[in-house]
This record gives structure tokens, sequence and C-alpha cells, in this order.
């Protein structure tokens, strides 16, 4: 078993290689620049930025300078006649390729993360992980309530689609989770948006907090987080219940055709008892076992449905910096979340073991 | 004739071919012969498709499907008063917001409304009338027709990359499952890589990639490149299943005949093994082409599909980010495009869900 975990947590690192290689490369192919549009807000307000200062802004962040900005330095450092600075420059700045300079990026971040370094986010100017660890609390609270809900709903749900095969009950129920599949998450927010929050008015359309109020009690507080949050959980758990109810009655169906379950019958034992001891305790396997999968997306983010209702979730975080052009931080979440698929599929196949005596890991 | 017992039983598989005798001798009068004639012979594909259209749903898909395929693509051919990109500009009467003017005489303070009336160009933003079904948009395109365009738009990205991906997961996991050893191990190795790409952030990112002016791609292509990219990270779960398959139908007898008979390998895993696969391929593959149409709306919606002349579905659900007064007052703008989205998507999960229970003989009703 020891062995075992051992032999997929080496794996799991080879991965995460794999997938921080790809990631940053495709990030370094990034046409959108953070200083060059910091640069240009600045020159708007009126300040000039000489090439010097440029460099150093770009230097400092730990980029690549581009093209235009050496040679506008260049130039400056002729001009005024500052030879020695420019030789230096010279031959700091190579002539490496855009391949090589992206490899050695990338070997430069790898050495910081082996120091538990993640770097510090452009736009929000605190640590990645800080950032991250800030930002996660809403999408966490609404990924939490909308896993509980859809299990209350989708398990049961599930059980009586396949205790009731082919009859009326089965196909509403189908029908109803299939539609709840097929629906785009930003369609279906808006129209919940416009429906409850817009024309009824019970809820609000965005944000977390109502900035108008102020000095609200602790119920208050309550009541107006559950006015901004309950039309994004219900989205999720709509768009959610369909997989897990799938799930369950494709199980169900499984179990309630096995031999044991047709013994159970011939004992005479209550139909109740036959169903929720004997068929549903066996079709808790894949349940748990998916459930333990599902534990680490809790905390990654909804990035549609945080965007819709305007949430400031790591999600929406996330979106707003991969706009700017913040590298460490696109960076450090996307490898976040690349970590937290390493570990659900880790827990998962784990779980499995722990709940199916039978399953033995090798 | 030992076979004959079976075919009492109603979809049987076994196929039975009277012989000329049963035939030439009528007044024979035995019970097997009897029966033979009553019974139905079919072959596995009669059977898959009688299963398929038993149930009600699935033809319910079909239907959907069929219908929007008509919608888009004969749709424009009927429906042609307006192209897509057709701006109506037989104007509109437009009230603009009143002006109050005040003015005081002896009797007091007065207060007026000045009302004007102003005749725009463009019939933007018109409801719903004879002239236009669904309307207009906000820079007088009429919604009815942009539908029919963006569905077409939708519906070829989400079949060409289902078909990509399945040829790239066939490919990769036949080689995979037939060869073993360091080959396999690379290949899967690559799949869970694959796999642990965080997706949808990934594409947002090769998003504003393709938005690179020095890539040249013109900006209606830029969702075919993405969804390109789309495809290449994401036939790995295709891989898998091919694999799984293939590790357990290679030990089987009619392989070791394959191989006696001295088949090539090409031949060996793509008449032989690839066929007894298609099953559940072609489940995986509907079931994941509402999926693509859904991750294609999502990227147009966040504005990396296509541009807003040539829009997609998401495109025009787009338009509500940055107008609330769209999204409050005009359903029939942004309401039609998704309502499409979601009959396709429906569309594809029914007629996915009744392949898989009529191509698993353990589903039999």
């Amino acid at each position: 078993m020891l062995k075992y975990i051992l032999k997929r947590l080496g794996l799991s690192i080879l991965i995460l290689l794999g997938v921080s290689l790809i990631l940053y490369f495709l990030i370094r192919c990034m046409p959108v620049d953070f200083i060059r549009s910091k640069i240009d807000a600045m020159n708007q307000g009126g300040a000039t930025i000489k090439p010097d200062a440029q460099v150093t802004m770009y230097t400092s962040y730990g980029l690549d300078v581009p093209e235009d900005v050496v040679e506008e330095y260049r130039n400056q450092l002729k001009t005024e006649g500052r030879l020695e600075e420019l030789d230096k420059f010279n031959k700091e700045y190579g002539n490496d390729s855009g391949f090589v300079k992206m490899l050695k990026g990338y070997l430069g971040w790898l050495g910081k993360i082996c120091r538990l370094d993640f770097g510090k986010s452009f736009k929000y100017g605190d640590n990645v992980v800080n950032v991250i660890k800030d930002n996660m609390g809403v999408s966490f609270a609404i990924a939490l309530i909308a896993t509980i809900f859809e299990f209350l709903i989708a398990i049961p749900l599930g059980i009586t689609a396949a205790t009731h095969q082919y009859s009326i009950r089965d196909y509403i129920v189908t029908i109803l989770v299939m539609i709840g599949i097929s629906l785009p998450a930003f369609f279906f927010g808006q129209v919940l948006k416009n429906l409850l929050a817009m024309k009824l008015g019970w809820f609000y359309p965005s944000g977390l907090v109502n900035a108008a109020v102020s000095g609200m009690t602790f119920w208050e507080q309550i009541v107006d987080y559950f006015r901004h949050l309950f039309i994004p959980i219900l989205t999720v758990v709509i768009l959610s219940i369909g997989g897990r109810m799938r799930m369950t009655r494709t199980n169900m169906l499984e179990v309630m055709n096995s031999d044991y379950i047709r013994t159970a019958r011939a004992k005479g034992l209550k139909e109740k008892t036959v169903i929720y001891k004997h068929a549903f305790r066996n079709t808790l396997i894949p349940l748990v076992t998916s459930l333990a999968g599902l534990l680490p997306s809790l905390f990654s983010g909804a990035i549609i449905t945080e965007q819709v209702f305007d949430l400031p979730g790591i999600g929406n975080i996330a979106l707003q910096a991969m706009s700017a052009g913040d590298i460490p931080f696109i960076m450090g979440y996307n490898m976040f979340l690349a970590l937290l698929s390493v570990i659900g599929v880790l827990l998962s196949d784990l779980m499995y073991a722990v709940v199916d005596p039978r399953v033995k890991l090798s | 004739m030992e076979n004959k017992e079976f075919n009492n039983l109603e979809e049987s598989a076994v196929e039975v071919t009277p012989t000329p005798a049963d035939i030439e001798e009528p007044d024979y009068k035995g019970d097997d012969e009897l029966l033979e004639r009553n019974v139905k012979l079919m072959s596995p594909m009669q059977m898959v498709l009688r299963r398929f259209f038993r149930s009600k749903l699935s033809i319910i898909g079909l239907v959907l499907i069929i219908g929007l395929f008509v919608f888009c693509w004969v749709g424009p051919l009927i429906y042609n008063k307006w192209e897509p990109t057709e701006m109506d500009n037989s104007g509109k009467w437009e009230v603009e917001t009143p002006v109050v003017i005040e003015y005081e005489d002896e009797d007091g303070k007065h207060e007026f409304y000045k009302v004007t009336e102003v005749k725009k160009k463009a019939n933007a933003l018109a409801d719903p009338s004879s002239d236009h079904p669904l309307g207009t948009d906000k820079i007088g395109r009429d919604v009815l027709a942009r539908v029919m365009e963006g569905g077409k738009v939708s519906l070829t990205i989400s079949f060409l990359s289902v078909f990509i991906i399945t040829l790239f997961g066939v490919v990769f996991g036949g080689i995979a499952g037939y060869f073993g050893g360091v080959i396999d191990n690379i290949i899967m190795r690559l799949c869970d890589i694959l796999m642990c790409l965080p997706g949808f952030p990934i594409l947002l990112i090769v998003g504003t990639v393709l938005q690179n002016e020095s890539l040249g791609i013109a900006s209606q292509h830029r969702i075919y490149y993405l969804m390109g990219f789309l495809t290449l990270i994401s036939w790995s779960g295709t891989a898998r299943l091919v694999r799984g398959q293939i590790l357990s139908l290679r030990e089987q007898e009619y392989m070791v005949a394959a191989e006696a008979m001295g088949y090539s390998t090409g031949r060996k895993i793509f008449k032989h093994l690839v066929p007894n696969v298609m099953p559940q391929l072609i489940v995986s593959m509907t079931l994941s082409l509402g999926s693509m149409i859904l991750y294609e709306a999502s990227l147009s919606y966040l504005g990396l599909g296509a541009p807003e002349q040539h829009a997609a579905w998401g495109t025009m659900i787009n338009i509500v980010v940055e107008d609330p007064n769209i999204l409050e007052n005009y359903f029939n703008i942004w309401g039609p495009p998704g309502i499409c989205i979601i009959l396709a998507v429906l569309g594809f999960n029914f007629i996915g869900d009744g392949l898989r229970d009529a191509l698993d003989p353990k589903m039999r009703r």
C-alpha cells in the first residue's frame, strides 16, 4: 500500500512537471503585456517614462524586455553618450532566440517553485499563494453548499428513478435532469438573474455584499449573504444534479439486478429494507469514491458562474488576471488547479480501496 | 437444427438461413418449421436500431437534432428576407429622454416636459413583428437570421472537433493498447498530463494567444483554431476507452485467428479491433457533441469566440454582459440562441443515452 502511494506520488510530480511546461510556454506566448499597459496608463496620465526606466521595470518584474523597447533604450544610451552602459547591456541582453529565452525563464520559474516561491502577482501586488488563499472563501462556500445540496437531491432522485425503471416517474426525472445538464451556465445564470433578481427583486443580481448598507447586525449579514448567493448556488446545483443522478441510477440498477437482491426479496424482506439496506449501501461505493474525487474541486472556483454574478471568487480573480497578463498569478492558479486534479484522482483511487475491501491496490 | 429453440426469444442474434429443403416441402408441418416462419430474424444492427427507436427519448433527441439542422441550413433558404449581417435601415421613430423646461410667470412656477421624437436610421431593438419574427438587435440586424447563421457555426464546430478527437483517440488508444510496453507507457503518461491540464483556463489563455496580431489569424476563424486546440488536449478520454477495450479484445480467439492468417498490424487494429470498440465509441462521441457545443458557447460568451458580425450562439448571448438593459428588457435577442444551445445539447444527450441503452446487451428490455 505504502509502496503504491509512493509510486503514485512520484508519478504525480512527473505529471505536474509536464503540465507546468505546457502552461508556461502557452502563457509566455500571450500577447498581453502587463508592463506595457501600465506604462501606457502612466503616459496617458501625463508622465513620460524614458526607455531606461522601462527597462528597469521589465527587469524588476522578471520579464524579458520586448524588442522595440530594447531598440529605444539603445538609441537613448547612444544619444546620451552612455556608451559603457550600452556595452554592458549588449553583453547581458545577449542574442538568445525567443525559445531559449522562454526555456531559461521556465527553468528559473521551476527553481523558484522548488524553494516554494510562487512569485508575486503583478496585478494584486501580493504573493500568489496569499491571493489564492484570500479569494477562495466565496468559491469554497458556493461549491461546498452546492455539493451538499447536489448529493441530497440527486441521490433520492436516482433511487426512485432506478426502482421505478421505465415508469412515468423515471421518464420525468430523467428528462428534468437532462435539461439541467444541457443548460449552459452563463445562459441559465442570466435567466435566473433576470427573473429572480431583476423582475421579482427577491435577490441581488450581483456582488457579495451590499455596499449601500453598513453596520448590519449578524443576522442581517447572514440574510444579506443569502440574498446574494442564492441564485449562484441554485445555478450550480441545477447544472450538476444531472450527472450525479444518472450515476446513482445506473449503479442502483446494476445492484438491483444482482443475485443477493433476489435472495433478499425471496426471504420476504420488506421492499424498503431491500432497497435501502441491501441495494443502496452497495450503490454508495462509487458515490463515495466520486465524492473523494470531488473534494479538491471545491477549491477551484467556477469561472463562468462567478463572472455572471460578479462574485469576488477565485475564478473571477483569475479571469481578470488573465486579461491583464498577470503571468505569475495565471501560472500559480493553473498549477493550483492541476495539483487539485492530481490529488483528486489519487484520493478517489485510494478511497476505492478503503470503501471496497475487495479492491487491492498494487 | 439445434438453433431453433433460441429463435422463439424475440430478440435473438442467432441467424438461421432456411435450408432449401425447408422451403421446398411446404406440406410438412412439423413444429420446428412453423416456429421458424413466425420468427423474424434480425441482424445485430437491426436489433440496436429497434431498441433505439423503442425509447421515446431517443426519438425526441433525433427529432431535435434533425430539426435544428433543418432550421440552420434549410431555414435561411426559406427565410431569406434578411441577410444575417444586413442592417434594417427602414428607420424607426424613437422617443428621446424628456427634457424638463421650467419657467416662471405670475401664476408661479411651471414645469414642462419637452418630448422629442427622432427618426433613427436603423430599426434597432425592434419588437417581434411579422417583418422580424424575433425582432432586431442593437444595430438593426434580424435576430432570426442571425440565430440560423450562428447555428451553422456552432454545429459545424462541434461535429468537426468531436470527429478529430475521436480520430486522435482511436489512433493513440489503438496503438497503446495493441503494442503495450514502452509505447503504451509513453502514451498513457501523456494522457495523464493532458487529463490534469485545467481545460477551461487553458482555453482562455490560448484564446488570448490567438489574438496576437502577428499570427495573422482572421478574427472569424479564431474560434476554429481555439476548438482545434481543444481537440489536441481532450483526446485522452477517448484514447483510454479505446485502449481498455483493445486490451481485453486482443486476447480473444478471433485475434489469434487473425494472427494465424498473417494479417498486417494495421489491418488487425483497424479492421478487427476498432469495429468492436465502435459501440462505446459512438456513445461517447454523441455525448461529447453536446459538451463541445457547451464549450464553444462558453468561450464565445467570454468573448473569445467568433466576432460579433459572424456571431455563433454563445456570442449572441455575450451582449447581455455589456448591456444590462438588453438583459432586462429584450429577451427576444438573447433568449433564442440560448434556447437553441439547450435544445442541441439536450438532443445529443438524449440520442447518446438511447444509443447507450440500445448498444448494451445487458440493458435488454
